[in-house]
């Protein structure tokens, strides 16, 4: 299927981001069960998933264009969202050779790269980018490898290094975040860029993860769903920005709230890579208006399940707590109570309503 | 004091020398070694000690040995820290690095060694005196000293700031947000935490 | 996203270095590009010799950029198990051989503000993988190369392609001649170690590294890893009625799995919980990190994924 582009739909302001019916339908839904608890929910990253948003390494959607439109304004405002500390060059190659090989194997109308030794061309139709550079020489590329190929992927990316048993966040490219600042929290260790989540700590979650991402193998990625509320369609839901955003939460009436809270959903990628041994995280945000999950029944009686009986450190930790309850009265009426399947596919083709 | 359940906010232990270690570099932020500062039945003569008199007038050392029992006065911080980076360049494996003092300290240090080689395997910290804490506001990334309340008004933006628990040993701050921003306004009063 | 299936390579060409070293060249037998190299990685060779099959494990000593081919050097061990002398004397230009992908367990640390390399014999395979990385981030670094007698040239013609202006050294006279203690006692802090070679030297120093104040987390050794097989074992499930043999290199659930038994699973590494079965008979060697100690000690649960049986048999309520 061709992607239709949506270049002029905005994150902001004016806030045009629609989802078409096909977009709505690889939707990640991130339940697969109807009640939600922390865990190490990690599985294989293979092509092929429970909807087409797991089909490609890194995934693509009509929203490219704009999102990629969206992250230029956030860097344009605060160059910082976009950090690598400099031990970390070997890793800033690895990301671009790695990145910029899957978008040409899984898009090739979209993307392509030759190569002669070291001399490299890449052509981003739909940005219109083409770049003939030198492979490990950073002054061919307009800006650092990392912050170059980051540009032109959908979703937030951090470098994580590993040392002493530990791995530590040692860059990023941050503007479409859940609420945590990679100004703040560069150079931390697991636990500690962790350290504001509740429960899951003395769950064991962190501690199982870690082990588990240590001996994380080359060529054999793995992925996970992570989830909050957003109110409106909004992608920099960053610290810095929280004086912008916060007023948005107290907006939210009965009548608003199905068009205005989104469920957001991370895909998360790990990557081990060569050269550095470091691990490339993928944090892929995808936003669905609480309205949008109502059309497919399977998601709304689960939605409706899994907020009514959330464990309130959960809700308050995501800052759900302004309108949860809202968003509970109205799927209660939608939700007939009958079984939902396990996993997260959506069990139709079609949309209700 | 309160506890937000935050990981990232550090926990300090008394010095002991790592008996793995070749040489043991201990510097505080004070005229003296600390008592509280040392685990039990450690001397400070187990460390060549470089401390602060907080005074001009501090003659220079005449011997300058780099040695268990040496010790060394500065007179002031940032003093120490230069003297602290041109030591660590020149230093060899097996050395470890100890600091003693307010947090911001500590961590000040932290960066000195990290910067230098060190890692955390080969640093440890007492907290001892002052809690006030040094803050980062990740609005406008002014930074503040000594703040002992709950809540407090950035200097840099004008937002009513509440002091996080999440601690950047980089920065060597908390993290500070702001306190009203979906609710113009909702300020709750500010506690004294930190003194 | 694919790569960690086998990939099947062809024996590109064979060069004898010296009488007990050869270098083998592989490409990829249905053409296209190798996965790039990781730094300091290997690969595992499935040798099949009539009946009897081998997995050898050996380092690439192929740079990163280069992906159309992969290089190892395989020392002639005269009592090996069988894999050398195979490679040596049976492997021809033109055989495909199942390669299993590359795996580093051997990294170069990105932090590190000098690296200080030390190969013993054979162990320079994957020194020669880390200096052209080490090269290309201009890296500070320092290499001590021992060598027996007749290796001694060889390895010099080896490492000559990195050498100029570098600390690079070939010592032939052997151990007693190498001032290990007073090179490791010279060096700057946030020197990293790296030493391959045999376990005595790799012994020596960890030990002489350790005892002048080197933390843990500086000093690095090759390994192949190892952890993931072990004896092979009968597992018998109950509920389904069937019985499956899990073999050396197979882990139990790809044994169930082959059986065609629908078993839980998720992460496949011992994190995740999911994959948790019953036990009603036998002992198991636990390898995960989702069951506390006292659950493991209970030994009524075992995780599929990486645990495995410490006996001939385990009885499972699956």
């Amino acid at each position: 299927m061709t992607l239709q582009f949506k270049p002029a739909e905005t994150f902001r302001d004016t806030f045009t981001y629609r989802k078409s019916p096909e977009d709505i339908l690889r939707f990640p839904f991130p339940f697969p069960e109807d009640a939600y608890m922390y865990s190490v929910n990690i599985e294989p990253h293979v092509r092929g998933g429970p909807t087409a948003a797991f089909q490609a390494a890194f995934d693509i959607d009509e929203h490219y264009i704009a999102e990629c439109r969206e992250r230029e304004r956030v860097l344009k405002e605060d160059p910082k969202r976009c950090q690598v500390l400099p031990h970390m060059l070997a890793a800033e190659w690895d990301s671009l050779e790695l990145i910029m090989e899957s978008l040409a194997q899984d898009y090739p109308e979209h993307f392509s790269l030759t190569r002669a030794g070291d001399l490299w061309t890449w052509v981003n139709r739909p940005l219109n980018i083409h770049q003939s550079f030198t492979f490990g020489k950073v002054e061919t590329l307009p800006c650092g490898p990392f912050e170059y190929i980051t540009r032109q992927a959908q979703g937030d990316f951090t470098l994580q290094d590993q040392r002493d048993d530990n791995l530590y966040v040692d860059g990023g490219m941050v503007t479409t975040q859940a609420d945590w600042s990679l100004e703040f929290d560069i150079g931390m260790s697991f636990h500690e860029w962790h350290g504001p989540v509740p429960l899951a700590h003395e769950k064991g979650v962190f501690d199982r993860a870690l082990k588990y991402l240590l001996r994380l193998q080359y060529g054999q990625p793995v992925r996970r769903l992570n989830w909050t509320m957003t109110v409106n369609p909004r992608l920099d839901t960053s610290p810095e920005n929280y004086p912008v955003w916060g007023p948005d939460k107290a907006s939210v009436t009965p009548e608003n709230v199905a068009d205005k809270v989104h469920l957001r959903v991370e895909l998360q990628t790990l990557y081990r890579l060569p050269r550095s041994n470091a691990i490339l995280f993928g944090i892929r945000c995808y936003l669905t208006s609480v309205a949008d999950i109502a059309r497919v029944p399977k998601w709304r009686r689960r939605l409706h399940r899994v907020l009514r009986d959330l464990h309130p450190d959960i809700a308050a930790y995501k800052g759900l707590p302004r309108f949860r309850q809202m968003v509970v009265d109205h799927l209660a009426p939608l939700d007939d109570g009958a079984p939902t399947s396990r996993g997260i596919a959506p069990d139709t083709d079609v949309l209700a309503g | 004091m309160s506890d937000q359940g935050i990981k990232s906010r550090p926990k300090y232990q008394p010095i002991a020398p790592d008996p793995q270690g070749r040489h043991h570099l201990l510097v505080v932020d004070g005229p003296e070694v600390p008592t509280e500062a040392l685990a039990e039945g450690v001397t400070p003569s187990a460390f060549e000690v470089w401390t602060v008199a907080r005074k001009s007038a501090v003659p220079g050392s005449a011997a300058m040995d780099e040695e268990a029992g040496a010790v060394r006065v500065f007179r002031a911080v940032p003093h120490l820290f230069s003297a602290l980076e041109e030591r660590l360049a020149r230093e060899t494996m097996g050395l470890r690095l100890y600091a003693a003092g307010p947090e911001t300290f500590l961590w000040d240090a932290n960066g000195i060694g990290a910067r230098a080689g060190l890692s955390r395997q080969e640093m440890a910290f007492a907290h001892v005196g002052a809690q006030a804490r040094r803050i980062f506001c990740v609005h406008c990334r002014t930074v503040m000293e000594g703040v002992t309340t709950s809540i407090t008004t950035c200097a840099g933006c004008g937002a009513p700031l509440f002091v996080r628990d999440h601690f950047s040993r980089r920065l060597a701050a908390f993290m500070a947000v702001q306190v009203d921003a979906e609710v113009p306004g909702e300020v709750p009063p500010a506690e004294e935490l930190y003194s | 996203m694919t790569a960690g299936d086998p990939l099947h390579v062809r024996v590109r060409d064979i060069v004898e270095l010296a009488p007990s070293l050869k270098r083998f060249s592989f490409e990829p037998a249905h053409g296209g590009l190798f996965p790039t190299p990781p730094a300091g990685g290997h690969v595992m060779l499935t040798l099949r010799d009539g009946a009897r099959v081998m997995k050898n494990a050996y380092s690439l000593v192929s740079a990163p950029m280069e992906r159309a081919r992969y290089d190892i050097i395989v020392r002639l061990v005269a009592q090996s198990r069988g894999g050398s002398a195979f490679l040596h004397r049976k492997v021809m230009p033109g055989d495909v051989l199942e390669m299993a992908s590359p795996v580093s367990l051997f990294p170069l640390a990105a932090t590190a503000r000098k690296h200080l390399l030390i190969g013993g014999g054979i162990g320079i395979t994957p020194m020669l993988s880390f200096l052209p990385e080490l090269k290309a981030r201009g890296a500070r670094f320092e290499l001590h190369q021992l060598a027996g007698g007749e290796e001694a040239a060889v390895f010099e013609r080896l490492l000559a392609p990195y050498a100029a202006g570098e600390e690079i050294r070939v010592h032939g006279g052997g151990r007693a001649a190498f001032d290990l203690a007073g090179l490791l006692s010279r060096q700057p802090l946030g020197t990293h170690v790296y030493v391959c070679g045999p376990h005595t030297l790799m012994d020596a120093v960890t030990g002489t590294a350790t005892a002048l104040g080197w933390p843990r987390g500086k000093i690095h050794k090759e390994s192949f890893g190892g952890a993931g097989g072990g004896l092979p074992f009968r597992a018998i499930l109950k509920r389904s009625g069937i019985e499956v043999e899990v073999g050396e290199t197979q882990s139990l659930l790809e044994a169930i799995e082959a059986a065609g038994v629908d078993a839980p699973c998720l992460c496949r590494g011992g994190a995740c919980g999911e994959c948790m079965t019953p036990v009603i008979e036998g002992e198991v060697d636990h390898r995960d990190d989702f069951l506390s100690a006292e659950e493991k000690a209970g030994g009524r649960l075992v995780m599929t994924c990486v645990s495995r049986a410490r006996g001939p048999r385990l009885v499972l309520d699956l």
